[in-house]
């Protein structure tokens, strides 16, 4: 049992990093609007996303020659 | 995405605007309103503009418009967010300018217009992220707060090693500190706040019960063998505190919704009004330019930008929403014309008199502010309750310890502490405001926006109702009401066959009298056949019947017919320019107002009409609308004068209104809504809105608001229920925290739970529900 003066003190001190985390989210505004962070995927001109990841190394080693 | 929303840029009015109409923006006294300005890093000046876009469909829309604006030359960053319909830009004022923003919107197939209420979104947006951060707080430290006091409830006797308990206690202890200093912040403050007005709300027995709490348990904590005892009460604190900051959410998104419905209406582009320069030619100003002295043309459907003379031009102005005249109000030259009343009748030169703050429409809205200021107090519920609730406690504790320190000394300050755990309000601080959300968001649907929650209790108590007449009870359509002869004519035609015609002739135009005209028809008439039909604008209808005769619908002067009653609505209708017949119109009344003046009355409220109209239209009005008492021709003052009357005599009262000149009543009152129609600042003071614009709205808040009484009863006896049957428990000394943690949980759930009945809102047979 002796792993618990481990254990306890590192989830409080998890806990409160876990608390400073979601306070700086939330003051970035990332609650402010959650559809549209939601929806940007469909969005026509969003590059985030690229199934074929072959082309695009293509295209980066390409720009750099 | 971007071929799908193919929009004309065009103003709310509804007409292209052209670049010029744009350059108000960059007026500084405008600008003012929708940007701040900041020093960047650079030493440049850095502008922070708000616009509201309209014309957005769908989430990409916004990416659309940021890249549009990011394409101006000088913008520096730009965030749209497609909820709010806002965009916020920064942007160098050195090398662009807010009508380049603006410009580059709507060419991008979207408009903009500046977000007036900048400031109080700021504020809202804070306070929603502190309110949010405050709740997760408290609610993740309860969740391992929880998880460290379990191991000591399912245990039995020396099961759990002493050191090891003494260890999870530290931790709980740790993890209860942020709950009690940051999240309960808000409660220690108010307490604090309303001990030193001398005043006991319901925050003073909760700061109390969770100070005492966390005494108590770091005593436990930190000296197992002191005058604590070794139970800690961690999770049962840090739990009530995370109900209680669950509820505020709950109450702060919900007043946000309706701030946020108000504000809309404050957006818009700033007003102009076109002044006439000395040397002949004339500029557009911002009306926030404009002097005593200047000479400005009002164009027709403008309003008047300040009070003042009328010196070229006849006209008639709408004053409805300031006097409650029904009817517009013929302005012949040298007559004097209201700040904030339209134009109807035809563009005229108007010397302004008195503008801004010295207006007659200024001088309204500051009365409304004093009437504020001296409303009567209403008290909450569970304000009520926290008083006589507090000294009970402080009593049974101190009795309690009086007692025990005869039977047992070294137990008494437990026993006192172990009184105060156990009777912590959770339950009592839960009841009033629970249902009352509950129900607020019941009314939300129906279409009612609750601006206070306290209204709803305020309603259900209400002994006289005052209604403002034009634009509450009626709305702004007109009906048919009677047709005179004015001359034989031409051919002997009868009254119905004339009434046949002139309808089947209004069906051509769109003017209101028009459409209230043919409104007679019915669809079995046969269409009579008119040709050769012209429409002359501000004039009348004219066409020919089937033999070739020319005949006109329309004003007295396009029928050559003598008006005695000016203001009356009516139309002329005759063969070759001769006036025949003349039909008379009447303000239209909505349909549901006899239906919702029967029920109001029925629920024992007297309902009386006050309105600024004439006392003869006021009471034609009474004949078909039984209410208790008419009073007609009030101004602003005189109504503000009965309701102080009224309530210095005892009564409780409601106004219900839309006009400007109802807003200082509206703020008088014990309770008070307002028309969604209504004007803005009517609005902004009411206390609900009911956005719908159904009066039987009234009579089913009415019975709602009632039955949120009887559920807010009901909540607190249940509260005071479980005291009771705990009191004794901690009296005798017997107080484990898997019972405290327990009791305070089912509590509170049981009463949330029942006031979740409300939300499914009231049905009242018989009623009409839609229109």
């Amino acid at each position: 049992m002796e792993i618990l003066y481990l254990l306890i003190p590192m989830s409080a001190v998890l806990v409160l990093i876990i608390l400073g985390v979601f306070g700086w989210a939330v003051h970035k505004g990332q609650y402010d609007d959650i559809e549209r962070e939601g929806e940007r995927i469909l969005e026509a001109d969003s590059g985030a996303v690229d199934t074929d990841q072959s082309q695009r190394i293509r295209s980066i080693k390409q720009s750099a020659r | 995405m971007k071929s799908a929303t193919p929009q004309l840029a065009a103003s709310p009015s509804g007409k292209v605007c052209e670049q010029g109409d744009l350059a108000v923006l960059d007026d500084p006294i405008e600008q003012r309103r929708f940007t701040r300005f900041s020093v960047g890093p650079g030493g440049q000046s850095i502008a922070d503009s708000s616009l509201r876009i309209s014309g957005m469909h769908c989430s990409a829309c916004a990416g659309i418009i940021e890249s549009a604006v990011l394409g101006v030359d000088g913008v520096l960053e730009c965030s749209v967010s497609s909820a709010g319909e806002r965009a916020r830009i920064r942007w160098n004022p050195a090398r662009t300018s807010a009508a380049r923003l603006v410009t580059a919107i709507r060419r991008a197939g979207y408009d903009a217009v500046p977000d007036a209420a900048l400031e109080s979104r700021e504020a809202r947006r804070q306070e929603h992220r502190t309110a949010l951060w405050r709740l997760f707080v408290a609610a993740f430290c309860a969740m391992q707060v929880m998880m460290m006091a379990t191991p000591s409830y399912v245990t039995h006797g020396d099961e759990l090693a002493m050191d090891i308990r003494q260890l999870l206690n530290w931790g709980s202890w740790l993890l209860t500190l942020p709950v009690l200093i940051f999240s309960s912040g808000p409660f220690f403050r108010a307490a604090w706040h309303s001990l030193r007005q001398q005043r006991i709300g319901m925050d003073v027995p909760v700061a109390l019960g969770l100070g005492v709490t966390f005494i108590a348990s770091s005593g436990a904590t930190f000296d197992p063998q002191g005058i604590f005892g070794q139970e800690v009460y961690f999770d049962s604190l840090t739990m009530f505190v995370s109900f209680l900051l669950a509820g505020r959410w709950l109450e702060v998104r919900a007043r946000h919704k309706v701030a946020q419905v108000l504000e809309a209406a404050l957006d818009g582009m700033p007003e102009t009004s076109e002044r006439m320069l000395p040397g002949g030619g004339s500029e557009t100003v911002s009306v926030q330019r404009l002097q005593a002295g200047d000479l400005v043309r009002v164009a027709l459907g403008q309003a008047f930008p300040g009070d003042g003379e009328l010196v070229e031009g006849e006209t008639r102005a709408d004053e409805a929403l300031l006097t409650g005249e029904s009817r517009p109000v013929a302005k012949p030259i040298g007559s004097a014309v209201v700040a904030g009343s339209v134009n109807l009748g035809a563009p005229v030169l108007v010397r302004l008199q008195r503008v801004g703050a010295d207006t007659r429409l200024q001088a309204i809205v500051a009365m409304m502010r004093d009437a504020m200021s001296q409303r009567p107090a209403s008290a909450r519920a569970a304000d009520r309750w926290a008083g006589p609730f507090l000294w009970t406690v402080l009593l049974l504790a101190a009795g309690a310890a009086a007692v025990w320190s005869i039977i047992d000394p070294s137990r008494a300050v437990w026993v006192a502490v172990a009184v105060l755990i156990v009777t912590c309000p959770c339950a009592l601080s839960l009841a009033a405001p629970a249902a009352l959300l509950s129900a607020s968001s019941a009314l939300a649907r129906r279409g009612v926006l609750l601006q206070r929650l306290d209204a709803l209790e305020a309603w259900g108590r209400v002994q006289r109702v005052y209604l403002d007449k034009t634009g509450t009870v009626t709305d702004d359509r007109l009906q048919w009401q009677g047709m005179a002869r004015v001359a034989t004519g031409p051919q002997p035609l009868s009254d119905e066959r004339l009434l046949d015609m002139a309808s089947a002739l209004a069906q051509w135009s769109t003017h209101p009298l028009s459409r209230a005209l043919a409104a007679r028809r019915n669809e079995a008439d046969a269409p009579f056949p008119w040709f050769d039909v012209h429409e002359i604008p501000g004039q009348g209808v004219q066409a020919r019947d089937s033999a070739g005769l020319e005949w006109r619908l329309g004003s007295a002067s396009f029928l050559d017919a003598s008006n005695q009653k000016p203001d009356e609505a009516a139309v002329w209708f005759g063969p070759s320019a001769m006036a025949v017949v003349r039909f008379d119109f009447t303000e239209c009344l909505r349909p549901d107002a006899v239906s919702a003046v029967n029920g109001l009355r029925q629920r024992g409220m007297e309902v009386v009409l006050l309105s600024g109209d004439r006392l003869e239209r006021a009471e034609a009005m009474g004949k078909v609308l039984p209410v208790d008492r008419i009073i007609g021709a009030a101004t602003p003052e005189s109504k503000l004068a009965e309701i102080e009357s009224a309530q210095q005599l005892g009564w409780r009262v409601a106004m219900v209104g839309d006009g400007i000149n109802d807003a200082p009543v509206l703020a008088r009152a014990d309770v008070s809504f307002a028309m969604g129609q209504g004007a803005l600042v009517a609005r902004a003071q009411a206390d609900g809105i009911v956005v719908s614009n159904r009066l039987t709205d009234l009579v089913m808040m009415h019975d709602l608001a009632r039955k949120t009484m009887t559920i807010v009863r009901q909540n607190l006896a249940w509260a005071a229920v479980y005291n009771l049957t705990c009191i004794p428990l901690a009296l005798v000394g017997w107080l484990p925290p898997w019972a405290a943690g327990l009791g305070m949980a089912s509590s509170s759930v049981l009463v949330i739970l029942n006031a979740m009945r409300l939300s499914r809102g009231v049905h009242i047979p018989g009623m009409m529900n839609a229109r």
